[in-house]
């Protein structure tokens, strides 16, 4: 621990973090400074001089000294025995003086109205104003941080105060976000948030002087500027100048904070719910660990699937073929009588990717004690091969790190993962450690954003990602780079881990990667002289049958380095339900029990699933939707099969092809509706809090399978809240903590496991064969990037919105093209399963055999965006290997 | 001449690398640009960009800081009217006011005809000769708003499209 300084501030002595600004010290003690540029967690910057104060530093002889003029408080640090004042008669009058200045460019019928008082947040005006500078017409109203300065600082104003108008055009025609440059104080702190934090650059400032505004290179749209669709700009803007357009003008009625059902790593997020209990925003939690005030385009605009009216809104039976409407009673009754029949194997039960924790130890709970059966899986448990050696190797089954160690870095090592698509937030840290120095290797055959980040992107032919991290290691060993201490004291099985790599020849390894001798010894030493290095593998394009090895090799590699758990090092599974941890954790899967405990007879999961109803083993299948499986792989193929089932049981919030199959059907509560708790991918449990009030008939999934077990004569299910499943869950779950309700924080509360090491023998296991068919031989591996501005895009209005149009750049091998006859520049047609795309062939030395392409993430947001499903985050096209054949048009 | 996409970006790319010196930054391969073509197009910020590995807002930003970069392809012939303090004392405001009665122009700008790019400069460094005027880069001193007109006019009527 560092020591802390002493400074008194306004009389009052306080203690601060050394080497913070005098503001944040103020505001770390609960003091206010007027502040309109300075943002907590970004670089001083000092343009507004809001936070203007007098300061004076002790002088050996005893004497104070000034600092000269009015410093701002957010540019300069304090220290030991500074006396600050931040309220003289001088300094307010200053204030008021730049405030009056920076109104002077900005509307304020707002401010100066002589009936502020007298309206309420909602009456019409009734034309004391003109028009456009209305209190109401600012999409900020009531919650502008430029008025609430203006009244703490109780400036008179005078009525009517001229302005200078900009006369800007309002920007409205990209996806999520309206700017209205009128009501800009060029604060910059949006140019800060997207450089500084989010590392993207996609907004900046320019022009100078008078002229200085926000904007984007010579005007161009968002969607080919660099933007992610992160809203962060949004989220630190003071004024109304960048807001969100849907439902722009509502007001909040009330903010709760809740955990995005988006992915694992569990953005806290504060949603604004108007009276007409609807979603209207989603703002992230700055002081949240977990996400640190940062959120994606899922989390800022992909949660509105919420307010949707067609949702499911009473429990349905089908009679004569057709679903009608029942009670509860009457569907409840006929669900347990009906599940009495078929106790035992012939039952299955799928629990939902977003259910809490609750609803997974209930689920699991249901099917083992109530229907005795151990088929029980949860719906995203599709990549279940990165989780198998796991708890071997490294004692727990999730990441041995937190998501904001990432930032102490010095190196990351990140495979098959499409982190600033996948998992957003995990990717921020990354970018600024890179940012600031820290190095990358990428080995993925697409190109993403982190690629553009990285100096060392390898890609090694499809499916030999094991066998070039194989060779790493084989040339650690053969340089001797290894960790010696760590791997021989602190990880078990050190010796014969190391007979088992002298089957990685490095001429071997070269052959079937296609990866140089000496580029493996490079990244051999890269991965071993870093000080720390972080291992994330999602194995997103690795063929299920490899990623067992893959995963296996990549923490053979970590444990080799010495890279487990210390600051900035770490090894990060990255799966994609936001609850998989959790419902991992309390046993919601075929193979385990509660807490790890292993099943003497484990049950049928997703992956078998398929197989067992077409056999005929499964009689009754139960899915608990929510939805989220419908887009995925297992959705599809269990959606062929559903019907095949003799009772189908549903609980779900809007009609899919689950519903349109089901004999019973309950109505569903939606993440914004629940009460309960998700587990996140550093083992971080999470409140899940009911934002919205109920709008149906519908329940929460434990609820419903509680009401179905006790109709079934179980009395283990009586549960009144939430709170009381967490208790008794809680106690499954292996840790070396205490965990209880009361003890989770706004913060969320991340439970130690304990941690074992040991090293598993690896072989050079070959791909069984390719996805590439006769039909289609070859394979695409398609890239998704922020930005590439060398490439000419074209934005057109379609609708008033942008639209981008690119002429794609399609990479072929040389001598593959040579075969079908194809030039340089030639146009080309790519044809897959359900794929298509056109554009201009590129030959390079890429591997045979394969067909690549990089599209723009902007083109892809334009395509969510229009999408007319409930939640058309779940159609989010992720980046898989296709089969595709190419053509000359 | 407008030249088409691909012989630009050959043009752009070869004003950054004809840089000789250590230091090759945003803002030098900007100048080297516009000194090279005259101004600065959209296919430059995204070569500069790419050459200094950052992004085309950034390098946009630091562009359009610099009043003196353009971003559309000048006029034919340049004229700069100095306005700094030692030519404003010798009567500068005068020729301004002939010059940009003359173009027709109320403020800096380029002509309407194509022929003139007019621009306030507030300083020549020759102010030993104020009051100076710059035509096409090339000084006049000591000069009154008669002969600077009637230098332009010189230029317009030597322009063969002129005649």
């Amino acid at each position: 621990m560092t020591e802390k300084i002493n400074l008194i501030i306004d009389g009052k002595e306080i203690q601060a973090e050394p080497g913070s600004m005098i503001i944040q010290a103020a505001m770390d003690n609960g003091m206010y400074i007027p502040y309109l540029c300075y943002y907590p967690g970004m670089k001083p910057y000092g343009a507004c001089r809001m936070c203007v104060v007098k300061a004076e530093t002790p002088t050996p002889d005893g004497s104070y000294r000034s600092l000269p003029g009015n410093p701002a408080s957010c540019t300069t640090p304090i220290s030991e025995g500074m006396r600050v004042e931040t309220n003289t008669d001088e300094l307010i009058s200053l204030r008021k003086g730049i405030m009056e200045l920076l109104i002077s460019e900005h509307p304020h019928g707002c401010l100066n109205c002589h009936r502020i008082d007298l309206c309420g947040p909602t009456d019409v005006c009734l034309r004391h104003v003109t028009v456009n500078d209305r209190c109401v017409t600012c999409p900020k109203n009531e919650r502008c941080e430029l008025k609430d300065t203006v009244r703490y600082m109780e400036m008179e104003l005078t009525t009517p105060l001229t302005y200078n108008n900009r006369h800007l055009p309002l920007e409205v025609k990209d996806p999520y976000w309206d700017m209205d440059m009128n009501l800009c104080i060029v604060c910059s702190r949006c140019v800060r948030a997207c450089d500084e934090v989010r590392v993207d650059q996609a907004i900046t400032l320019k022009d100078r002087s008078g002229r200085s505004i926000i904007g984007t290179s010579n005007g161009i749209s968002l969607l080919e500027s660099g933007c992610e669709f992160c809203g962060a700009c949004i989220d630190v803007c003071p004024t109304g100048a960048i807001v969100e357009r849907d439902y722009k003008w509502d007001k909040a009625e009330t903010k709760t904070t809740t955990t995005c059902p988006h992915c694992p790593v569990g953005c806290q997020t504060s949603l604004d719910i108007n009276k007409r209990n609807k979603l209207i925003r989603s703002i992230p939690v700055r002081e949240a660990e977990a996400n640190q005030g940062m959120t994606c385009f899922k989390g800022k605009f992909g949660l509105d699937y919420v307010n949707n009216r067609n949702r499911i809104k009473t429990p349905l039976i089908k009679k004569n073929g057709q679903l009608t409407e029942s009670s509860w009673p009457e569907a409840l009754d006929l669900v347990a009588s009906k599940f009495s029949q078929y106790k035992g194997n012939s039952y299955s039960l799928i629990s939902s990717d977003r259910g809490t924790n609750e609803d997974h130890f209930i689920a699991q709970k249901f099917a083992r004690q109530v229907m005795d059966s151990n088929n029980i899986d949860f719906s995203s448990n599709t990549n279940t091969e990165i989780f198998d050696n796991l708890s071997d190797m490294i004692g727990h089954p999730s990441a041995t790190n937190t998501i904001w160690n990432l930032l102490k870095s010095e190196l990351f090592v990140i495979i098959s993962s499409n982190i600033t698509e996948q998992h957003n937030v995990l990717g921020v840290p990354i970018k600024q450690a890179i940012s600031k120095g820290a190095k990358a290797i990428i080995i993925d055959p697409r190109e993403t954003d982190l690629s553009r980040f990285s100096d060392n992107w390898i890609k090694p032919n499809i499916n030999t990602e094991h066998i070039l991290i194989g060779g790493i290691i084989r040339s650690v060993i053969d340089q001797s780079l290894e960790d010696h201490d760590f791997s021989t004291k602190s990880c078990e099985n050190f010796d014969e881990f190391r007979n088992s790599i002298w089957d990685f020849d490095l001429s071997r390894v070269s052959t079937e990667t296609g990866i140089a001798q000496d580029e493996i010894q490079n990244l051999a030493k890269l991965i071993a002289e870093s000080q720390s290095t972080s291992f994330l593998y999602s194995l997103d394009t690795i063929s299920s049958e490899l990623k067992s090895s893959a995963s296996t090799s990549i923490i053979n590699l970590a444990l080799l380095t010495g890279n487990t758990d210390k600051p900035g090092a770490g090894i990060y599974p990255l799966f994609s339900g936001p609850n998989e941890q959790g419902a991992r954790d309390i046993g919601c899967t075929p193979n385990f029990m509660p807490g790890y405990n292993h099943n003497p007879t484990s049950g049928i999961g997703l992956k078998q699933l398929n197989e067992s109803i077409n056999r005929g083993d499964i009689k009754a299948l139960h899915i608990l939707g929510n939805q989220a499986s419908i887009g995925s792989e297992s959705g599809k193929t269990i959606k062929n099969i559903v019907d095949k089932v003799e009772f189908l049981v549903v609980h779900e919030s809007f009609e899919n092809e689950f519903t349109d199959c089901a004999d019973v059907v309950f109505p569903s509560s939606l993440f914004a509706e629940k009460d309960g708790t998700f587990t996140n991918l550093e083992r971080r449990i999470h409140k899940v809090n009911p934002a919205l009030g109920s709008k149906f008939d519908e329940d929460e999934d434990w609820r419903i399978l509680c009401q179905i077990a006790l109709r079934m004569g179980s009395n283990a299910f009586n549960y009144n809240t939430s709170h009381e499943v967490f208790t008794e869950l809680s106690t499954f779950i292996q840790t070396t903590d205490e965990i209880s309700f009361d003890k989770i924080s706004e913060s969320g509360q991340i439970y130690g496991v304990e941690r074992n090491y040991k090293f598993k023998p690896l072989s050079m296991t070959l791909s069984k064969g390719s996805i590439a068919t006769d039909t289609f031989p070859m394979i695409l591996t398609r890239g998704r990037i922020l930005e590439e501005s060398t490439v000419d895009a074209k934005i057109e209005l379609v609708n008033d919105k942008n639209s981008i149009t690119r002429n794609e750049i399609i990479e072929l091998n040389s001598q593959d093209a040579a075969d079908i006859n194809i030039l340089e520049g030639d146009p080309v047609k790519i044809i897959g399963e359900n794929f298509e795309l056109s554009g201009v062939a590129h030959l390079n030395g890429i591997n045979s055999g394969t067909v690549s392409t990089t599209q723009l993430f902007g083109s892809l947001i334009e395509k969510v965006q229009e999408h007319k499903t409930e939640d058309p985050m779940l159609y989010f096209d992720e980046l898989t290997l296709i089969p595709v054949r190419i053509e000359k048009p | 001449m407008p030249a088409d996409n691909d012989t630009l970006r050959k043009q752009i790319i070869e004003a950054i690398a004809s840089q000789h010196r250590p230091t090759v930054t945003v803002l030098s391969s900007l100048l080297a640009i516009q000194d090279s073509i005259g101004y600065i197009p959209d296919e430059a910020i995204e070569e500069v960009a790419v050459q200094q590995n950052t992004t085309v807002n950034a390098v946009f930003g630091v562009a359009s800081f610099y009043p003196n970069f353009r971003f559309s392809p000048p006029n034919k012939h340049s004229i700069e009217v100095c306005w700094g303090p030692t030519c404003h004392l010798q009567g500068s405001s005068n020729i301004l006011q002939a010059v940009l009665n003359y173009l027709e122009l109320k403020e800096e700008g380029d002509t309407e005809d194509g022929e003139f790019s007019f621009r306030f400069n507030t300083c020549l460094g020759a102010c030993s000769q104020a009051p100076v005027i710059s035509v096409n880069h090339e000084l006049f001193g000591k000069i009154s708003p008669d002969e600077s007109i009637n230098i332009i006019n010189k230029i317009k009527s030597s322009d063969p499209h002129h005649k």
